[in-house]
């Protein structure tokens, strides 16, 4: 079969070499394209080529540069005469991606690679078209040279004054077509000229290895890390319980404000930053959750997360991380503008690639705590792509940085608990090797309860209700006090409970003076009771306050005896009063300051007058206001009645509107491009409301999902959406 | 992981378990760069601050050492951002260093222009500095050296101060021990301060923090300036440097309200140096008028503002500061550290007391109900008076009687802050009252005859509260004090703390009127000596009534 064209070409390939395409581009197989055409279309489109060459390493990323700049259909002796002998593997590699493919007259690249690989590839301008005596160049004079010099490794244009004026080097190099005038102001350097002034190669630096990661071999690496998984849990349980004491209140625009991480940091007694992750890593865990009304909460997963075992909760925590797109670091990043913790403008795309990427090289230099620097340019070789930026050092910063308080890393190392998280392993080994719990405390003479390890879950739990904590850690002291006994008799505990809890759980004695402390605070405890009522009722007579209370027919008022000559009402003093007046009893009303209020007022409104709109006829406007009307609606119909005309001339011009299927189009618009460029298409294209219109148009040129056209109706070049085009035909 | 004595918490507290056999190594590897907080009587509690931390890098430690410290006696695994900030920390000293330069006088050098650019730029600096002499140097003002370090330090960048001490005008000094040998603590308190070359030494009360100055002294061998509280502190102090001393009466002077005595050995009172006359301190001018090689300051938690302000100005001075409770109600104890130099020694109350060099005291709190009538007057008094009813309740005196009839026969003190409950004590019980107007030769007189054992019994007031030297004093009474105050607390059980000659323990009572503002004042008060691992037992009046101690 001859092969034609890319898709022609994937016709030819065997299954093992698809099923090697797809493994390097998943994105072509999401979804099932339904045929090769289809799939062609896919694969030489811009954003497919754009994923597939971001994840090419920089020596392929060179090897496809050259790939790029040689004039079609090129061979492999050329490639490697630009490169190096190993560049053959890469190619192998290369075409095994889709990037280049084989027609039976030479190699070449998919039609949209070029544009996805930029204009000007390793800083190359176009190819001459004229044909050079590059030896020439070796006698070209000294201002020439010069101007040479500044031009070779790019960018290949250059700034003159006037290009009718040229300095005598500029001058030089035009007469001998070593540079190709651009416009008035701008010259440009040939690709052959400038390959043959880099000594007939096209990258400064031949990159084929990556660069070697340095850094020091920290010893203690497992006990760090241990020490960083025990903190992070610790941390994240911090968290929660604060949020779920006194839940924080999310942003409007979303996220969390700069007080409550300020707040929230200075709790857990680290960085904002470092607060900022934990809170991040608990809302990607779905340990917490914003609500409707704005509120920051713990979710009940969190719960069913503490009973779990240490080594579980910290894989739960971790797997969020390494798959999440969201970069914690970013959060407060701008001095302008904050960038909210928990906010929605967290997500970046490639997160996870670069996370798994620091994992990856973290894999291969095990034992080493990397210096940034070199650690960065072995990432950067990895993922030399400058699309979007390029791979930016603080990403990779932050999250070397997360590995460490996540504590997959110990001093920078990865440790024996993150090689094993990352191979899949159940981490069983952090259960063996973080402090046991203990299930005591040690009570001291000056009001502190000390656990000497991690506590128990529950017994934490109640210590919390009735001391606060003054200090956290591997251990935890609790500082006992007026009001955090209080706190715990609110919660429903009673002194002696809470002296029996603690003189159970301690190892040490009770102190007297903690002892009395409980007594004496239990004693007032709930002394005095608060409650809320609408109005009451009162008579010096308990006799009175009786009969009211038994007389059955008050029962609508709800009324309730809370002292022998008091009773409360749930309805207002209006009602209450109107009901017992209306059983026969003679109540007089009482203001707030005990005052007896006499007789009925004359009413008046509480609030303030608001008398309601007029309605009404419009006022008239001025002449001015009409004119301009006018003059606005009759441009405004002009313009329509010209396009409809052009409209009714193109259909019948053209008859019937074009069909073809999206895949048709593409295939049809690009192979017209190749073959027969510099003719009219007829197409139906649909605006915005779905109605579709007739278009005759010169294509230009086929880029990411669009097709920029010259529209025949308007004489401009326009962008056209693909997928709007309802079909295509040849005039 | 070992299973070693100590917790690093995340906050910088470190919990030293001392039932554990490694604590007391512990203790002494983690002393030069932590800071004792609190010795209770199961777990200690030190903190890594970044004063602490620095002056351990001014004695010589350095950040490797305090790491392999914390994580040799670690319990648990150490965070390690935490041994990052404490090396970030320690690697911040020294970078600005003051020292003396023939032409300029006093200059600040550094190692890190970027931070001598820092420093330059802070506000409360720059007026300090003189002019750049090049991009590592610039000069200072000499009389500037306290005022530039207090700021250094604030910013963050302490500077480490190789201008030296002046030595002062020499005098021969030397310890003179014969019946009585120097104890070993003193000793270490007394080189570490030398090392140092200022700061505070901290001992409990009744530790004999009078020999660590002399041991000071004879270090120094130059004229000293002592400041003390009051004049029978000054009394006291020429007796024991007569004592423990080759220095003779001549040698020393006394400079009070009443002598102007000014000798190679002066001391001072601070009542003297911060009096007024038309608006101008004109005693502060002793600091100048003689070349000192020392100066101690006795008490130094009670130091006044003025002596403050003045003490920054004599930096290039020695200077050494005597304490047994650096707790200031007005948060004061930072400037202290700053102006006369850091905490050099400290030891847990406790285990001086395990040595014997103090009684081992009992702390009991009395809690006496108010009457009926008492209670509704209490409740219904103005706020400001509320303390001044609670704490002088007729049912207190009944108390203290009873309380002293209990322990008749035993030297006892009953100690109160207002005056018109002391006078009514003192007729009560039947015993002399000393307080603020009590002329001095009768003070020292009553003092006097209570250390021989002729006065069984003294009422004082808040005169007492320190400095005063009652060695067979067993049992304290207390009946109101100052407010909440901590180190009133802990002064007061100080003048019981003096080793009996039949090493009998001290009892220190406390009679706090039930469910008023002056059992919360009281629960402030035991603060500090709770911390110190004493244990206050709380009993009933009536069981005071009844004879159950």
């Amino acid at each position: 079969m001859e092969i034609r064209s890319y898709a022609d070409y994937l016709r030819t390939l065997d299954d093992g070499a698809l099923v090697s395409m797809f493994t390097y581009r998943p994105d072509l197989v999401t979804p099932v394209p339904p045929d090769i055409a289809s799939l062609a279309v896919r694969s030489s489109s811009a954003p497919s080529l754009a994923r597939a060459v971001d994840a090419l390493n920089k020596w392929q990323l060179q090897v496809l540069e050259v790939c790029a700049i040689l004039n079609e259909p090129f061979t492999e002796k050329e490639v490697v005469a630009l490169t190096d002998k190993s560049a053959l593997f890469v190619m192998k590699n290369l075409i095994e991606r889709g990037l280049i493919y084989a027609e039976k007259d030479g190699l070449r690249t998919p039609a949209t690679l070029k544009e996805v690989l930029g204009n000007e590839i390793a800083g190359l301008g176009p190819a001459s078209l004229a044909k050079l005596k590059l030896k020439d160049l070796d006698d070209a004079p000294a201002a020439a040279k010069k101007v040479l010099e500044a031009m070779v490794w790019g960018p290949p244009r250059g700034t003159v004054s006037d290009i009718k004026k040229p300095s005598s080097g500029v001058a030089w190099l035009l007469e001998h077509g070593f540079l190709v005038p651009f416009n008035q102001q701008t010259v440009v350097l040939p690709r052959e000229v400038a390959i043959y002034l880099r000594g007939n190669k096209v990258h400064k630096e031949l990159e084929p290895t990556p660069p070697k990661i340095i850094g020091d071999k920290p010893k203690d690496v497992q006990q760090a890390a241990i020490a960083n998984i025990a903190t992070f849990l610790r941390w994240t349980e911090d968290v929660l319980n604060y949020w779920a004491q006194e839940p924080a209140t999310a942003l409007r625009s979303g996220g969390l404000g700069i007080r409550e991480l300020k707040e929230l940091a200075l709790h857990l007694g680290v960085e904002e930053s470092c607060a900022a992750f934990i809170a991040e890593i608990c809302y990607v865990s779905g340990l917490l959750t914003i609500e409707a009304d704005d509120q920051i909460l713990p979710t009940h997963q969190f719960d069913i997360w503490l009973t779990q075992n240490a080594s579980y909760r910290w894989q739960y925590l971790a797997s969020a991380w390494l798959i999440s797109s969201r970069l914690s670091g970013l959060a407060g990043k701008d001095a302008g503008k904050n960038i909210a913790p928990l906010g929605p403008e967290l997500d970046r795309s490639n997160a996870a690639t670069i996370r798994a990427l620091t994992l990856e090289l973290l894999q291969q230099n095990d034992g080493i705590a990397p210096n940034f620097e070199s650690f960065a340019a072995a990432a950067r070789w990895q993922l030399p792509s400058k699309r979007s930026g390029g791979l930016q050092q603080d990403y990779l910063f932050w999250t070397l940085r997360e590995c460490e308080w996540l504590g997959i890393t110990g001093q920078g190392v990865l440790s024996q608990y993150g090689a094993d998280f990352l191979a899949g392993g159940d981490c069983a080994i952090i259960d063996r090797d973080l402090p046991k719990p203990v299930d005591h405390i040690l009570i001291q003479s000056d009001n502190t309860a000390i656990a000497p390890g991690p506590l128990e879950h529950e017994v934490a739990q109640e210590l919390s209700l009735i001391a606060d904590v003054e200090s956290r850690g591997s251990a935890t002291v609790f500082r006992f006090s007026e009001s955090s006994i209080r706190r715990g008799l609110d919660h429903g505990r009673t002194g002696d409970e809470i002296t029996k809890y603690l003189s159970k759980t301690s190892k040490t004695p009770m102190p007297q003076p903690l002892e009395y402390l409980i007594a004496d605070v239990a004693k007032k405890h709930g002394k005095l009771r608060v409650g809320n009522t609408a109005a009451f009722i009162r008579c010096e007579d308990p006799a009175l306050i009786a009969q009211i209370i038994g007389d059955k027919r008050l029962e609508v008022l709800r009324l309730r005896r809370i002292a022998p000559e008091v009773l409360v009402s749930h309805f207002d003093a209006a009602e209450t009063m109107h009901v017992l007046r209306s059983f026969g009893y003679l109540p007089a009303g009482e203001d707030s300051e005990g005052l007896l209020l006499s007789g009925p007022r004359v009413q008046r409104a509480q609030g303030k007058a608001r008398p309601p709109r007029i309605i009404g006829e419009y006022e008239k406007p001025d002449e001015n206001l009409i004119q301009l009307a006018v003059r606005a609606l009759r441009t405004g119909e002009k313009s329509s009645r010209q396009q409809s005309t052009m409209r009714n001339i193109a259909t019948e011009a053209l008859g019937s509107l074009p069909r073809t299927t999206a895949n048709e189009t593409l295939e049809m618009i690009s192979d017209f491009l190749q073959h027969q460029p510099n003719k009219s298409l007829s197409i139906g294209y649909a605006d915005n409301n779905g109605l579709v219109s007739h278009r005759i148009i010169d294509p230009l040129k086929l880029s990411a999902g669009s097709l920029i056209a010259r529209d025949h109706a308007t004489g401009e070049v326009q962008t056209f959406r693909i997928a709007r085009i309802t079909g295509v035909a040849t005039l | 992981m070992t299973d070693g004595p100590l917790i690093v918490q995340s906050d910088k507290t470190l919990l030293l378990d001392i039932d554990h056999p490694l604590s007391t190594e512990c203790r002494r590897a983690i002393a030069p760069f932590a800071e004792l907080e609190r010795s209770p009587e199961h777990i200690h509690t030190y903190r890594l601050t970044n004063l602490g931390l620095w002056n351990a890098r001014a004695a010589g430690h350095d950040a490797e050492q305090v790491i392999d410290t914390l994580i040799k006696y670690s319990r648990f695994a150490v965070p390690h951002s935490l041994l990052v900030d404490v090396a970030e920390t320690m690697s911040r000293y020294g970078r600005l260093r003051l020292e003396a330069d023939p032409v300029h006088g006093l200059i600040l050098v550094t190692t890190d222009s970027s931070v001598l650019e820092e420093v330059i730029r802070a506000k409360k600096i720059a007026p300090l500095l003189g002019v750049r002499i090049d991009k590592e140097t610039i000069a200072v003002h000499p009389s500037q050296r306290g005022q530039i370090k207090q700021s250094l330090l604030r910013l963050g960048w302490p500077a480490e101060d190789f201008a030296g001490y002046v030595d002062g005008q020499a005098h021969e000094i030397a310890m003179k021990e014969g019946d009585w040998k120097i104890r070993q603590y003193q000793e270490h308190a007394a080189e570490g301060f030398w090392h140092g070359g200022s700061g505070v030494v901290v001992l409990p009360c009744g530790a004999g923090k009078t020999i660590v100055g002399c041991a000071a002294m004879a270090l120094a061998k130059a004229t000293t300036l002592i400041l003390v509280t009051n004049t029978v502190a000054a009394r006291q102090w020429r007796d024991e440097l007569l004592r423990r001393t080759t220095l003779n009466e001549d040698e020393i002077g006394e400079y009070s309200g009443s002598k102007k005595e000014i000798r190679p050995v002066t001391i001072a009172t601070y009542q003297v140096m911060t009096k007024k006359k038309n608006g101008v301190y004109a005693h502060l001018d002793l600091f100048d008028t003689h070349d000192w090689g020392l100066i101690i300051y006795d008490e130094v938690h009670l130091l006044p503002a003025p002596i403050f302000r003045f003490t920054a100005d004599i930096q290039s001075r020695r200077r050494l500061g005597l304490t047994a409770t650096l707790v200031r109600e007005d948060g004061m104890e930072g400037e202290v550290f700053s102006l006369i130099g850091p905490k050099r020694f400290d030891v847990p109350w406790k285990e001086i007391e395990a040595q014997g060099y103090i009684a081992p005291a009992e702390c009991i709190e009395v809690r006496v109900n108010l009457t009926e009538a008492e209670r509704l007057s209490y409740a219904t008094a103005e706020p400001e008076e509320r303390y001044r009813y609670c704490a002088t309740t007729r049912t207190k005196r009944n108390v203290v009687e009873k309380l002293v009839e209990l322990h008749a026969g035993e030297q006892t003190l009953v100690i109160g802050q207002y005056i018109d409950q002391l006078d009514e004590l003192s007729e009560t019980l039947g015993v002399p009252l000393i307080k603020g107007d009590t002329p001095q030769k009768e003070r020292e007189r009553l003092f006097a005859a209570f250390r021989s054992g002729e006065e069984k019994c003294l009422v004082v007031s808040k005169v007492a509260n320190f400095s005063v030297d009652l060695p067979e004093a067993t049992i304290a009474i207390q009946v109101s004090g100052a407010f909440g105050s901590r180190q009133e607390e802990a002064q007061r059980l100080g003048r019981i703390l003096r080793p009996k000659s039949d090493g009998r323990g001290a009892k220190f009572y406390s009679v706090v009127s039930r469910d008023t503002i002056d059992q919360d004042f009281a629960q402030n008060r035991q603060r500090f000596l709770a911390e110190q691992g004493y244990s206050y037992r709380i009993i009933d009046a009536d069981d005071v009534f009844q004879g159950k101690l």
